[in-house]
């Protein structure tokens, strides 16, 4: 990959010294060292009370040393680019070569690089704008017009709070295979939280829109989007009820229900989990998992999407990976570490939060193909008792037990085919493996849903997801 | 610990923001060593040394108000920043009621960042070696027992030494420092039937002398092991008795609710409760963040004002919400605390006395009978608009004041005014080394689902 000078020059560096630094690094006994320089640049401003009274930006700039020897990591980083702290973290991340020997011998636990086949780093960022030499003044006006659509949607509006954060972060890697690779990824959000009062009752709710992309995001359209967004079913909710609690089936809606695949199963299938033999999914790599018909990827490239990448956070390009083909486990999620372990090249899941983090392996953006059976309407229309759930948020997974949690933001009951009552307030749990192989109909509307999801496993990180309306058999809903 | 040259940096940005054009200027600078040893199996598996320094900014200007933060912290770089956060700050909307707190409110004792004692001062001695000793020593030794083997151990030995220097344009100077020790240990085992269950604990204090790790792998493997062979119970009422370690999920929406910017919001279940009984008499919520030599203790907020300790809730009357300077002066009512810094649950028996000796999971289990004892929970909400909740547990159904057998993938719903009106006990058994001092807690008549 070609480098431009521009991103030597941000960070005051050469490659000749980057190359000292990583013979540094590997000087205590280490066999890989890689290098992680990051600018971060990030902005907020914030609607309250129908005025923009508040904003402000951030800087965060460091590099971080990894040096690994088998598995074994080594980790320090400094918050300049001066010679003296970049030789001294360095230094500090060397001391793991002379840990006890590598469970792995040294050929086998060797990152592989993957150099000739590795495919091309994409450009999946449609910017046409930077953000950081963009007026921020010039996105007030669309915070307002924002508030303005959203209160003269629903009367019962009381308040507003609306934010437009964006960031552009500039990376360089270099490895201890000579490999040089850099990339500048913008992301920008708009997120809002609406308050409804309707006598005497108060109603909540959540919209937002995020993608890696530039100013020219925010667009009437989009406003429109999320205005609609914020007001969308608020009659419902403030009939809706908890229904009776027990075992139902789940039709979840296309879109954001896709979640449940980055919870209830992406979580599983990631390889450091894998390698450790705590992920219930663990040895089950080409046994079915699904009924036929099924595919789960997990995909850097889609333009645009909050969870893309050009290149991950180890300089291999960004890729899209089937987890799941026609039923079967096909692929677990790599970074450079388990990918070593398994003998395989990286699939370009290797992501940290910023440089203060060594990488882990992390999801993208997250979804499952389209499928055979018709409209969610159609699905519907099969169940007799069971709970339809548009949208769900608070995920949260248990990897060795493979034990799920969400919470259903909004949903209906199903009775006879039939949406009836809106349901709230209402959790769903089941077990990751055992729910993806009870889902039996899976509609062909597959939605990728671009709300500002954000994973935390260990450390934050944007991340997409979507899904077909699909139907689950069998879930515990609590309710009264 | 904070050098000289770095407060002083810290100073020169007020001077930076002044002369920029800000009419008022708050920094806040930090400074973080932290070291980290895990392990993998009990041999050390990755090793971690960071330092990080950073300056919050808050800018007033022209009656308006931004808030920034940078860790490039050369002069040069300081000086572009914050011309430009003035000029960021310029472009907002005028907001009147946002300013510097009231002088007389300042913290005057903290002026070393020793005063409450939980500065170690051997921080500086603690030796590579020892930190990787800390973290092998202090992992499982065994891979099996009856019915079960251990699939993977993660453990984790981290130190750090913090500290906060707080100043203001008018002329506030507040400095924090802390440090901490800590270690935890997380764990999966496979029953004979290939079933797996993880189990974790961990153990944290701010001074060597007071921190005791040995045990913590221990109890992770009792907890993982305690999971074999969970199933559901029938949905309907129980009694529910939530151990100390997981009981914060309960308090901490009622501190969220009473925040005044959820209150102005209109986004809080407690809109209209000061001075209210809202809750039943045997709950009484204090902050105590004053008391030396125990973690998360701090004598100034951010704004730089003196905490104090006090009660948030007595015998179920709302006592306070927490209203910063900029709450106070929208809401015209005078500023409180900003937050609860260290709240902690008092203990109530149903006679009203206070129990005597220890009085945990064990005694308040045998107090209910039979119900079901909540030890971990796995996701769920609380509507803060509504105070209805839904969480998903783990934990155990008892009966006889006994433990019977692991019970998963259960829920838990209701609304948070309405579980507390049930409340049957509280215990002493908070863990100090925890922000929240939250004991086991016990209620009657809550809807499980499973």
């Amino acid at each position: 990959m070609k480098v431009a000078n521009e991103f030597f020059d941000r960070f005051s560096v050469s490659l000749p010294q980057l190359e000292n630094l990583v013979a540094e690094g590997l000087k205590g006994g280490g066999d890989w060292c890689d290098l992680f320089f990051e600018d971060t640049f990030y902005s907020e401003l914030v609607l309250r009370d129908a005025e923009v009274n508040s904003g402000g930006s951030h800087i965060d700039f460091g590099c971080g040393v990894r040096v690994l020897k088998g598995e074994k990591t080594g980790y320090a980083y400094a918050e300049s680019t001066e010679p003296s702290a970049l030789l001294a973290a360095a230094r500090a991340a060397s001391a793991i070569g002379s840990a006890p020997a590598a469970r792995l011998a040294a050929s086998s636990s060797k990152p592989v690089s993957g150099t000739a086949t590795r495919p091309v780093p994409g450009s999946y960022y449609p910017a046409k704008e930077d953000w950081r030499t963009a007026e921020s003044s010039r996105f007030i006006p669309a915070l307002r017009k924002l508030d303005a659509l959203i209160r003269g949607r629903d009367g019962s509006v009381h308040k507003v709070i609306a934010m437009l954060s964006y960031s552009v972060t500039d990376v360089l890697m270099y490895n201890s295979l000579g490999e040089l690779s850099a990339d500048t990824r913008p992301l920008g959000s708009i997120s809002v939280t609406t308050i409804f009062i309707r006598n005497g009752s108060t109603e909540m709710s959540t919209a937002s829109r995020s993608f890696r992309c530039g100013p020219e995001m925010i667009s009437d359209a989009l406003l429109e989007e999320i205005a609609d967004s914020a007001v969308k079913g608020m009659d419902e909710r403030f009939d809706a009820r908890r229904p009776k609690g027990g075992k139902m089936n789940v039709v979840m809606a296309a879109g954001a229900s896709g979640i449940l695949l980055h919870e209830a199963m992406g979580h599983a299938f990631e390889a450091d989990f894998i390698r450790k033999g705590q992920s219930i999914f663990t040895g089950k790599l080409g046994e079915r998992v699904a009924r036929k018909g099924i595919n789960i990827v997990d995909d850097a490239t889609i333009p645009g999407n909050r969870g893309s990448l050009n290149v991950d956070d180890e300089g291999v390009p960004g890729q899209k990976t089937c987890m799941v083909r026609d039923g079967i486990l096909e692929s677990y999620l790599h970074d450079r570490i388990s990918a070593g372990c398994f003998g395989l090249p990286s699939t370009g899941n290797g992501r940290r939060e910023s440089f203060r983090y060594n990488p882990i392996p992390r999801m993208r953006c997250t979804y499952m193909e389209n499928g055979t059976d018709g409209t969610v309407q159609d699905i519907i229309a099969d169940v007799r008792k069971g709970i339809f759930v548009e949208e769900f948020s608070n995920g949260e997974v248990k990897i060795g037990e493979g034990d799920f949690t969400f919470y259903v933001k909004s949903g209906r009951l199903i009775e006879n085919g039939r949406l009836t009552m809106p349901v709230k307030d209402i959790n769903i749990v089941g077990n990751g493996p055992r729910a993806l192989s009870d889902i039996v109909a899976v509609a062909s509307d597959l939605k990728i849903d671009n709300g500002t999801w954000t994973c935390g496993k260990e450390q934050s990180a944007p991340v997409g997801c979507g899904i077909p309306s699909v139907l689950v058999k069998g879930l515990t809903v609590g309710g009264e | 610990m904070l050098s000289k040259d770095e407060k002083n940096i810290a100073r020169e940005c007020i001077a930076m923001a002044l002369e920029a054009g800000a009419g008022k200027a708050r920094v806040s600078m930090s400074r973080n060593e932290m070291s980290i040893v895990a392990t993998l199996d009990g041999e050390v598996d990755k090793v971690t040394s960071c330092l990080d320094r950073s300056i919050s900014l808050n800018i007033f200007a022209d009656g308006r108000y931004g808030s920034f933060s940078t860790n490039k912290l050369d002069r040069a770089s300081l000086q572009s920043f914050i011309s430009g956060a003035v000029e960021t700050t310029r472009m907002l909307a005028a907001d009147e009621f946002r300013d510097l707190p009231d002088p007389a409110r300042y913290a005057k004792d903290a002026l070393t960042g020793d005063e409450l004692g939980i500065a170690d001062p051997s921080y500086s001695g603690v030796t590579p070696g020892f930190r990787s000793r800390m973290a092998v020593e202090n992992a499982l030794h065994t891979d099996r027992g009856e019915g079960w083997k251990l699939v993977s151990q993660e453990g984790e030995y981290s130190d750090s030494d913090y500290s906060n220097f707080v100043l203001d344009s008018q002329g506030l100077e507040a400095l924090h420092h802390e440090t901490s020790f800590e270690f935890f240990t997380e764990l999966t085992i496979e029953d004979s039937s290939g079933h797996k269950f993880s189990g974790g604990w961990w153990e944290a204090s701010p001074l060597l002398k007071d921190f005791h790790p040995e045990k913590v792998a221990e109890a992770a493997l009792r907890e993982a092991v305690m999971q074999i062979g969970p199933g559901a119970c029938r949905s309907g009422k129980y009694k529910l008795v939530i151990d100390s370690e997981v009981s914060s999920k309960v308090v901490s929406p009622i501190l969220n609710a009473l925040n005044a910017f959820s209150i102005q919001q209109g986004n809080s279940f407690l809109v209209d409760s000061a001075g209210k009984r809202i809750f039943p008499s045997g709950l009484t919520i204090l902050d105590i963040p004053r008391t030396p030599g125990e973690a998360c203790g701090k004598l100034f907020d951010s704004e730089g004002v003196a905490t104090s300790n006090h009660a948030i809730i007595e015998n179920g009357v709302v006592k306070e919400y927490f209203v910063n300077t900029y709450m106070a002066n929208k809401l015209g009512t005078a500023p409180t605390a900003e937050d609860a810094v260290r709240p902690s649950v008092l203990p109530y028996l149903p006679s009203g006395t206070a129990p005597e000796g220890p009085f945990g999971r064990e005694e308040i289990m045998k107090l209910c009978g039979d119900g079901i004892l909540v030890t971990d929970f796995c996701g769920g909400n609380c509507n803060q608009a509504t105070g209805a909740f839904s969480y998903a547990i783990q934990g155990y159904r008892f009966k006889d004041g006994r433990i019977c057998r692991p019970v998963r993938e259960m829920l838990i719903t209701g609304d948070i005014v309405s579980l507390w009106s049930g409340l049957i006990a509280a215990g002493n058994d908070a863990r100090r080394c925890r922000a929240k001092l939250t004991p086991t807690l016990a209620f009657d008549n809550v809807d499980f689902s499973g």
